[in-house]
């Protein structure tokens, strides 16, 4: 029923039909455990009992293998190696690299952090790869989100690809005509004007005419919108949901005890 | 107040700010395509705040984090708040005035940059520990080795590094409004905030970098009292 | 009473000088094609606009005259009532794409969900326009990875299925390549012959002497002729106005100054030149 898009891969799991804002929770609710959680341990074990077995449940796990290589391993890599060499703690130098010392404590931060930041992100490519944002915004406008941010957040999501091609183009025809992105600091800058003026002035210009179409079409209309899909949402949605608040507040009340 | 909010949307704001979000994210590929040191991943965030108001601006800034989060670099996520800060003030400095002669858009961009710099900080310092996955982290490294603290080292690398971006960000966005067709920027709430006066000709341009230069010096004196020498 | 009542409309857009439109009285009736004819800042769009109800509520600006369409009274009703009677296409069919949804289906029952449709409702009424538009094999597509001339079906659609008692139509194919253009106007061509009432700004005049019940010659924001399409797309009026003519009623008009085109009247289309030249 739906394109194929960025994210959203058409599956027939539990997860699936899930109903989208216990999904949004499930994801809030991992993000706000790992960091507000005190046990040093609590971003690994989630990646354990949560991220992966959830993956699977999804029947998602291929794709998430995938973003995950791609996407996730190597920005918390990276922050790892730059907490590990960069964040002076503690005393026990483990080695030396040239002037750099890296620390135990170092080591042991930059994992945490680089793990809460893998644990956060891929709960996002979770939510997105088992959650059609047409359906989720269907859910959140019936729950009382104005039109106007469904509308915006949609749309945003269907003309990024457009602009994105828009941007190849003119890269491509400026570089037809020479440009080299290896030329002088100062080339590079004045190269910014030809690349951004048509991209933002051809986009730009659409604005009236669709802002027209859109109120032909009852945008700005003061009665109440109905829906044409509906979303389901089980006692099994709402009790998922109630169990997730309770365990974020003992995560911050176990925090707010100890510390 | 809910007024207030309400008078920065109009049908034109809800379907600019869309094409504003794309912008920020394809002009900053286009950036980093041409490896310049900045970012330049605000100018649609700015547009909007000039045309339509702050709270429209800082919607656009925070949704364009979000979206960019989701769509092409989970790092871009946490920074929200900043980039619905960079909206807010543009459009309070619009509203002020601050955003019809080109050294009022550099006064503009500086005071932006200052106020991203102070945003972003605690969330550096809690989220990250100080060390983000960016570049000028290595700024904030250096500085902490030479036994800085961590809050002072997080600052000084953002005042260091926003200004530039953001300057260039109001200029280039005030180059856009100017470049535009009044019937175009007709429609939008805060229209009258785009327009122009005088011509903006060559010696306004001096006078701009006049100012860039003089807000800089500012900022590294500024900067050297904060630190304690 | 007519359907369509302009009377003495003049409106100036804000920040300009000039108004474009100059003293407008132009009546309409129920189930009537009328074309507008027109050079470029003639004020066609306009005109298309004060029909739909954008000018002055979505402009703003300064207006005078009263208009009266379907009913409704523009000094005394709102846009949003204005849209649930006066459906607005134009040119570019890519505007016309909400953004707000993911199919074509849905992209059409857009504007039912917005004026709160009940959802039954919406997918019988979304299923009959689109039988009616021909485009039930594209339900299930992205409006963005459809052709020029398939959009404009589907923005028409969209607009056919808050079924509209005025139907205005800016341009609708100027932007389409033959293909698309013989789309749409078959699709129009329906609508007519329906009894749908119709505004259309168009160019191509044979199709326009072929279907319209009227022409209407604007020009500087007023109108110049106004008549049956026989009379109007051949007259000098327009030939000496900057009007483009049809290609049939140029030839002819150049043949008649030689002496070789013997009948009274101008040919607009094809068949007629044809047998025109016969003779």
């Amino acid at each position: 029923m739906h394109e194929r898009l960025s994210f959203y891969v058409k599956r027939d799991s539990v997860i699936h039909s899930l109903n989208p804002l216990t999904k949004v929770y499930l994801t809030l609710s991992l993000i706000l455990i790992t960091f507000t959680s005190p046990w040093y341990w609590t971003p690994h074990l989630l990646v354990l009992i949560a991220i992966i077995p959830l993956g699977l449940i999804g029947k998602v796990g291929v794709e998430f293998f995938k973003a995950a290589i791609r996407l996730i391993l190597p920005a918390a890599g990276f922050l790892f190696l730059m907490q590990a060499f960069f964040q002076p703690l503690g005393e026990d130098v483990i080695f030396k690299f040239y002037f750099l010392d890296v620390t135990q404590e170092s080591m042991m931060f930059a994992f945490r952090n680089a793990m809460r930041v893998f644990v956060m992100v891929s709960a996002f490519t979770f939510l997105l790869l088992t959650t059609h944002p047409s359906e989720l915004m269907s859910d959140l406008s019936r729950r009382g989100l104005p039109g106007q941010f469904a509308y915006v957040i949609i749309s945003t999501l269907q003309i990024l690809p457009q602009m994105q091609a828009k941007a190849q183009t003119i890269i491509a025809a400026q570089r037809s005509r020479g440009l080299d992105t290896e030329s002088s600091f100062l080339k590079r800058m004045g190269l910014l004007t030809p690349l951004i003026g048509p991209l933002v002035f051809s986009s730009l210009a659409e604005v009236e005419e669709r802002a027209i179409a859109i109120e032909a079409r009852g945008f700005t209309s003061k009665r109440p919108k109905t829906s044409l899909h509906q979303i389901p949402d089980t006692k099994f949605d709402s009790t998922l949901r109630g169990v997730l608040i309770l365990l974020v507040i003992l995560s911050i009340a176990l925090k707010l005890w100890l510390s | 107040m809910f007024e207030k909010i309400k008078n920065n949307f109009n049908t034109q704001t809800w379907v600019l700010i869309p094409i504003a979000i794309t912008i920020n994210i394809a002009v900053g590929q286009i950036v980093l395509l041409l490896k310049l040191p900045v970012f330049l991943d605000s100018i649609g965030t700015v547009l909007v705040a000039v045309l339509c108001g702050p709270w429209a601006g800082a919607l656009t800034g925070a949704l364009s984090n979000m979206i960019c989060g989701m769509a092409i670099d989970a790092g871009a996520f946490p920074w929200w708040p900043v980039a619905a800060m960079i909206g807010y003030m543009a459009g309070r400095m619009a509203q002020w005035g601050f955003f019809k002669s080109w050294w009022k858009v550099v006064v503009t961009g500086f005071v932006v940059a200052l106020t991203a710099a102070i945003v972003s900080t605690p969330i550096a310092v809690y989220l990250f520990g100080g060390i983000t996955a960016s570049g000028s982290s290595f700024i904030t490294a250096y500085l902490l080795q030479t036994g800085q603290g961590i809050w002072s080292a997080v600052v000084s690398t953002s005042f260091l590094t926003e200004p530039v971006d953001k300057i260039t960000t109001a200029m280039l966005a005030f180059a856009i409004i100017q470049g535009l067709p009044k019937r175009t920027i007709g429609g939008f709430p805060k229209a009258e905030q785009a327009a122009v006066e005088g011509g903006a000709n060559k010696n306004q341009l001096y006078i701009a970098v006049g100012v860039v230069v003089v807000l800089v010096l500012f900022a590294a004196l500024m900067l050297r009292n904060i630190l304690g020498g | 009473m007519a359907f369509v009542n302009l009377q003495n409309v003049t409106y100036k857009y804000p920040l300009t000088k000039t108004p474009v439109l100059q003293n407008i009285n132009l009546q309409i009736q129920e189930g009537e094609f009328v074309s507008v004819v027109g050079p470029n800042g003639a004020g066609k769009s306009t005109l298309c606009y004060t029909l739909a109800g954008f000018v002055p509520h979505f402009f703003k600006g300064e207006i005078s005259g009263s208009i009266e369409v379907a009913g409704m009274e523009s000094s005394k009703s709102t846009l949003d009532e204005w849209v649930m009677n006066v459906g607005l296409a134009f040119q570019n069919p890519f505007n016309q794409i909400s953004g707000a949804k993911y199919t074509v289906f849905e992209e059409i029952a857009f504007g039912l969900e917005n004026t709160g449709v009940p959802r039954d409702e919406i997918k019988v009424r979304v299923d009959e326009a689109m039988r009616l538009t021909d485009i039930t094999d594209l339900a299930d597509r992205s409006p963005y990875s459809l052709s020029g001339g398939q959009q404009q079906r589907v923005a028409l659609t969209s607009i056919l299925v808050m079924q509209p008692k005025l139907l205005v139509l800016d341009e609708p194919t100027s932007q389409m390549d033959p293909i698309g253009t013989r789309e749409v106007f078959s699709v129009i061509r329906k609508l007519a012959e329906g009894g749908m009432t119709v505004v259309m700004v168009e160019h191509k005049m044979e199709w326009i002497a072929n279907f319209a019940d009227r022409v209407i010659a604007l020009k500087d924001g007023q109108i110049l002729l106004e008549g049956k399409p026989n009379e109007v797309l051949t007259s000098d009026v327009l030939a000496e106005n900057g009007f483009g003519l049809s290609r049939y009623t140029s030839t002819a008009r150049e043949a008649k100054k030689q002496g070789l085109w013997k009948k009274e009247n101008l040919p607009v289309t094809l068949d007629e030149a044809v047998k025109g030249f016969k003779k």
